[in-house]
């Protein structure tokens, strides 16, 4: 019943849809990372609405499914006139998706910062743009370095929703293969195994570097506690 | 006018398969979570041993790979179960194993000296587990499991990919039916939002609710 | 009640029995060849320098920790241990149980359970562990929070409590399970200094009106000398001296031992 024949010679096929899916991953992440920074300053903005405005819009994002934002990016956007490639339709929705994760992430990142910092920077007369680029920033991103990294895994996971955009990706190469051949059950395993190999030692390298970077920061076990959770909750 | 209701009868359709759906593979998930977290808190190898590789497994792999595989798989092994049961059992697995993490993590949290101070009271493990530890543990989860259950109602979408009519499935069908595509991804995306939102706010209830008292 | 003296004390078999006791925790050796004994009854304070061992011995007695070597005898029973044929093997759950219910510990941090109500705290184990019922559970956990000044704090949580009331609380739920030992764990260190009083008090009453034996470690040296039978002075896993409180605060023999106590002369002389 089970070929290993058939799901050796699929796995070509597999690998070159395979950087579809990296792609994809990469390009989202980027998106996710700019409107998450993006979001993460509209809410600390002074102006009342905007904060309001952002907060709302990263809620709503939150709580609704990725995949019915792809849609609708996909096929209510044209009726706008703005027509998207799948491949940029897709990454612009799983980039988006994931912005409302990141900008808590950002979030935690900033708020973990002492007052003292801010206190001496204005103490400083440094300007405001100083302010973040020499002593917040370089302070906030090694810490979480490793939660960006794990919601890089997680986006990758989330990769093969594009399929349903028709982005050839893993998932999409395996229902071609599968109803071309009738083998699903080699298609959709080998695909598995892939994604677990890639996926499990780079969660692993994550969980290490956070450790590592813990003991540096000296992060409290409480931080640490609630970013398992949230590795737990937004896989 | 006619459009507009024919458009909310479709959807509304949808709605009562996502809802029975999501909570099916609720139970399912929240069931497995503690099973599967008790066990990768076991003293014994064989249970812990299972345990990680189920949560690695189902973690590692994604879920819409875990939808197909049941879904075109199963019938291909001899083994035939009716679409729903397989969109219950793809979430519900998965989620299961996210939360398994969750219910380990939780318990590991409470601290030690409430273990300690149950063994000087003489207290049988099942007792210390069921009115110390538990007790505890379960007001660390709420907040996680409050997440995770938004989680599985957005994963419940990816069921209209293996053919379940559920909300987002009955969107498409409306789309090509009427082609009011705006209208109905509005509406689409505002039904998932209505439904999401009480979970959160029942959640924070529940919390509140449990950590009176508790400075 | 009049203090039990020395000769009486010589005549009695022990209720506890700590035999070559050796701990390592990991390759760290902590402690080796300890035998030490405590009467029925008799009150122990134990006193000795930051990680010399005293926690130690009495987690040992809690079944908290397991000695790596020797055997811990209470009440005529092996508490770690168990005969087959002969030998001794490690005790099961069920033997670890029955023999536990002699003992009671008061922590350092309290460990009260958060969720539970003060009333609920002190009744909890009565009802599932002696298998009390309900009424007889709250109508003893009402008596002994009356005791220890607390019966209107029936409906707090611990949280709302201060550091002494919430040791006054624990004292009360260990000592409501009449343990034939109870043991202290420098109980007031973690209290601000101007709530020590009140749980030392309680403490004295417990010793002066109860039966149990107490092992009391501690750094309150006057308070060990008022209450205690003896005084045990341990240093590097070693009890190094022991005797009647006036002979080893007035009179120590060995010089750690004076060493020691001469940090706490003001309060002596
Ligand atoms: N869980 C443990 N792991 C490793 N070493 C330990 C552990 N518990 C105790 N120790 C070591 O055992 C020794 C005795 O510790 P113990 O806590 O019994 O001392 P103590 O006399 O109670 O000190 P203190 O007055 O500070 O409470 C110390 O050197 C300590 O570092
Ligand atoms: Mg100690």
């Amino acid at each position: 019943m089970w070929s290993w024949d058939f799901a050796i010679s699929i796995l070509p096929q597999l690998l070159q849809a395979m950087v579809v899916t990296i792609e994809a991953t990469i390009v989202g992440f980027i998106v996710a990372t700019v409107l998450g920074l993006f979001w993460t300053i509209c809410r600390r903005s002074s102006i009342k609405p905007l904060k309001f405005a952002v907060v709302a819009i990263v809620e709503f994002v939150r709580s609704t499914p990725l995949l019915v934002q792809l849609y609708f990016i996909f096929f209510v956007f044209p009726t706008f006139g703005i027509t998207l490639s799948p491949f940029s339709a897709g990454v612009l929705g799983l980039g988006l998706h994931y912005s409302t994760y990141l900008t808590e992430v950002f979030r935690t990142g900033i708020d973990s910062i002492p007052k003292g910092q801010w206190e001496a920077s204005t103490a400083l007369n440094l300007s405001k743009i100083k302010v973040w680029t020499h002593v917040i920033m370089p302070q906030a991103i090694p810490p979480i370095i490793p939660m960006l990294g794990n919601y890089f895994i997680v986006m990758f996971k989330e990769t093969p929703l594009l399929s349903a955009i028709s982005i050839v990706e893993m998932v999409q190469a395996a229902q071609i293969i599968g109803s071309n051949s009738f083998r699903y059950v080699e298609a959709f395993t080998d695909v598995g195994v892939i994604f677990l190999l890639l996926s499990y030692p780079a969660s692993l390298l994550f969980q290490y570097t956070e450790r590592r970077i813990q003991h540096r920061f000296d992060l409290s076990v409480k931080a640490s506690k609630i970013e398992e959770d949230h590795y737990a909750t937004n896989k | 006018m006619d459009a507009n209701m024919a458009i909310f009868n479709g959807l509304l359709k949808g709605l009562g398969v996502t809802l029975q759906v999501l909570i099916y593979s609720v139970l399912l998930a929240l069931v497995l979570s503690f099973i599967i977290g008790f066990m990768s808190l076991s003293k014994w190898r064989i249970p812990r041993w299972s345990a990680t590789l189920f949560i690695e497994v189902f973690r590692g792999t994604s879920l819409l790979v875990q939808l197909f595989w049941l879904y075109f798989s199963l019938p291909i092994l001899g083994i035939r179960l009716p679409a729903m049961l397989v969109g219950v059992l793809g979430l519900g697995l998965n989620y299961g194993a996210y939360g398994a993490v969750v219910v380990r993590t939780s318990i590991r949290a409470v601290p030690k000296g409430q273990t300690e101070a149950s063994i000087a009271l003489n207290m049988s493990p099942y007792r210390r587990m069921r009115s110390v530890i538990l007790p505890q543990a379960f007001l660390i989860m709420l907040p996680t499991f409050s997440n995770l259950t938004i989680e599985l109602l957005k994963g419940t979408s990816l069921i209209s990919l293996v053919t379940l009519a559920d909300l987002t499935f009955q969107a498409l069908a409306l789309r090509s039916a009427t082609m009011e595509t705006t209208q109905i991804f509005i509406y689409l995306l505002i039904i998932y939002f209505i439904i999401a939102y009480p979970i959160t706010l029942g959640f924070r209830w529940l919390e509140k609710k449990q950590s009176v008292g508790r400075g | 009640m009049p203090r039990t003296s020395d000769a009486s004390l010589l005549n009695q078999e022990p209720y506890v029995k700590y035999r070559n006791i050796g701990m390592k925790f990991g390759d760290t050796e902590v402690m080796k060849g300890i035998n030490f004994d405590i009467l029925s009854g008799e009150k122990v304070a134990m006193i000795g320098p930051s990680g010399s061992g005293k926690t130690t011995l009495a987690r040992m007695l809690m079944t908290l920790e397991k000695p790596t070597e020797g055997t811990i005898e209470i009440g005529g029973k092996l508490l770690w241990h168990r005969r087959a044929n002969g030998k001794l093997v490690d005790a099961n759950l069920k033997h670890l149980r029955q023999v536990r219910g002699q003992i009671g510990m008061v922590f350092q941090q309290y460990n009260l359970f958060p969720h539970m109500t003060i009333l609920r705290n002190v009744m909890e184990a009565q009802v599932h562990v002696l298998g009390l019922t309900k009424k007889e559970a709250e109508d003893r956990a009402r008596k002994i929070l009356k005791k220890v000044g607390l019966e209107h704090k029936c409906d707090a949580y611990p949280a709302q409590l201060s550091g002494g009331q919430q040791q006054r609380v624990a004292m009360a739920r260990a000592v409501v399970m009449k343990p034939k030992i109870m043991l202290f764990d420098e109980v007031t260190s973690a209290l601000d200094p101007e709530l020590v009083g009140e749980v030392l008090e309680v403490i004295r009453e417990i010793a002066e009106e109860d039966e149990m034996a107490m092992l009391l470690i501690t750094h309150e040296m006057a308070f060990a000398r008022d209450i205690a039978d003896r005084v045990v002075f341990m240093a590097d896993g070693q009890i190094i001296e022991q005797g009647p409180p006036e002979q080893i605060f007035n009179y120590p023999q060995h010089q750690r031992t004076k060493n020691f106590l001469s940090r706490f002369s003001t309060e002596f002389h």
